[in-house]
């Protein structure tokens, strides 16, 4: 039996939102957003999430970097993007190192990258579920630290934002520790 | 059938369904090629090297480029919302997309309608779509590492960017307890194949096997070697095991053929994948029933 498109449709839920200081802030990201093919609504902010403006927007979360890209090259004003649901933890920003001898694995929350300590040289990338990360995969092993784009600049969910933590860490310790 | 779905790292690869082959170093589907990279490629990869083994059906893939913006990610959802019914695989694995919980819930409640019962498996961002969802015990088997562990014992995370930072820090020790509090928070699945420095098998809270050997520590920097590890497992269940011994195969498997490659933090996922035939050659008929036919 074929299932029909739409049937037994489930409204969309993301797990996201998205605060402004206007109305119109929101009303205009709401067009953009979902211009780009992302799932969004129009929704009232929570009181423990709301800075000045009634309306927000609920979003996939694993989405807001791709999302939040958008609205700043269109110079659409936000305030800030958060978990929706009540109490949920903040971004996981522990890093930590594996010495492998010749290399080092610096991870990060469920990300991973491997560089030769000598050339600077990434040689893996691993960990995450997104559609991105096997693409900054691609993108990023076999070229060195200082030439390899930065997974913030071409990635688009959280598993990106946690690689960019741990390609930053791994820069700074190739520079030798020092910022 | 044995179905593998998941999206690919090139935009410009079309929603791409047929059987799998592997032509010079390189998957072909539908005439269409793409590589044996860290995600879905390594799982498929690593899936069709063990059914080719065994002489079963090469699996049927379900493949789309999408590079992280999500657009083929929806196109996989729609389209296996449309037709997995019809499709109606003993063994479907849903694996690297973004994670939309509205259409994982629409999947799932598809594949409620199908008389015939599919072994589910999900990894990567269908398992985060999965928790998110709160379906996932709707699935046979997930196959997380350890920080995919934490995140589904952390009950308010909905990605394992936001686990809490107490549960990414704990030590391999803790394992077990996180395993236990994915079961009760309802938010593993029947069985988990934890992946790490020690794989543990559970079902219903309880550590049915864990595996320790041989140590190849080098195989956790290694892009894909989970991957490797998702589709040997469904690859596993598909020839007939139950998915707890193939978990434990399929753990065995890739840390001998990690050990066999003499692998670095530099090997690519492919020379893990070309040692299992070996691998299954010297040990398959010592570890399982499941033997070459």
């Amino acid at each position: 039996m074929k299932v029909a498109l739409g049937k037994g449709k489930v409204a969309f839920k993301g797990d996201g939102i998205i605060i402004f200081q206007e109305v119109s802030h929101a009303i205009q990201a709401e067009k953009l957003i979902r211009k780009y093919g992302y799932e969004v609504k129009l929704i009232s902010p929570p009181p423990e999430l709301r800075k000045g403006c009634d309306l927000a927007l609920e979003i996939n979360l694993v989405e807001s970097h791709g999302i939040e890209r958008i609205l700043k090259k269109d110079n659409t004003a936000f305030v800030s993007i958060n978990p929706l649901m009540k109490g949920t933890a903040d971004l996981c920003e522990i890093v930590k190192t594996t010495d492998y001898g010749q290399w080092v694995m610096v991870k990060a929350g469920n990300m991973k990258i491997t560089f030769a300590k000598n050339s600077g040289l990434v040689v893996n990338v691993s960990g995450g579920g997104c559609p991105d990360i096997p693409y900054l995969h691609a993108e990023m092993v076999d070229k060195r630290l200082d030439e390899a784009p930065s997974p913030k600049d071409l990635g688009y969910t959280l598993c990106a934002v946690m690689l960019d933590l741990a390609f930053q860490e791994s820069i700074r310790l190739w520079n030798g520790g020092n910022n | 059938m044995l179905l593998l779905a998941g999206t690919i790292p090139d935009k410009n690869m079309p929603l791409t369904f047929g059987e799998v082959s592997l032509k010079n170093g390189s998957l072909v589907a539908d005439g269409r090629h793409f590589n044996r990279f860290q995600g879905t490629g390594a799982m498929i990869s690593a899936a069709l090297a063990t059914t080719n083994y065994l002489h079963l059906k090469p699996p049927k893939v379900l493949v789309v480029g999408d590079i992280g913006d999500g657009q083929g990610s929806r196109e996989l959802y729609r389209y296996l919302i449309d037709n997995i019914v019809d499709l109606s695989p003993e063994v479907f694995v849903m694996h690297y997309c973004l994670p939309i919980m509205t259409l994982m819930r629409q999947l799932c409640q598809a594949v409620r309608e199908n008389d015939k019962k599919t072994v589910m498996v999900a990894d990567a961002g269908a398992m985060y779509a999965a928790k998110g969802a709160e379906l996932s015990s709707e699935f046979d088997i997930m196959t997380p590492d350890p920080s995919e562990i934490a995140f589904l014992a952390d009950p308010k995370a909905t990605h394992p960017a936001y686990i809490a930072e107490h549960l990414f820090e704990c030590d391999a020790s803790k394992i077990p307890d996180q395993i236990d509090a994915a079961f009760r928070n309802g938010s593993a699945a029947k069985l988990l194949l934890v992946k790490g420095k020690t794989d543990y098998i559970a079902s219903g809270g309880n550590i049915l096997a864990t595996i320790n050997e041989p140590d190849v520590p080098m195989i956790e920097a290694i892009g894909g070697t989970g991957d490797t590890i998702t589709g040997l497992v469904s690859a596993l269940v598909y020839s007939g095991m139950e998915p707890k011994e193939a978990a434990i195969v399929a753990a065995k498997t890739n840390r001998v053929a990690g050990e066999l490659a003499k692998v670095t933090p530099a090997t690519k996922v492919a020379q893990l994948i070309d040692q299992f035939q070996s691998v299954f050659e010297k040990h398959l008929c010592q570890w399982s029933e499941v033997c070459c036919k």
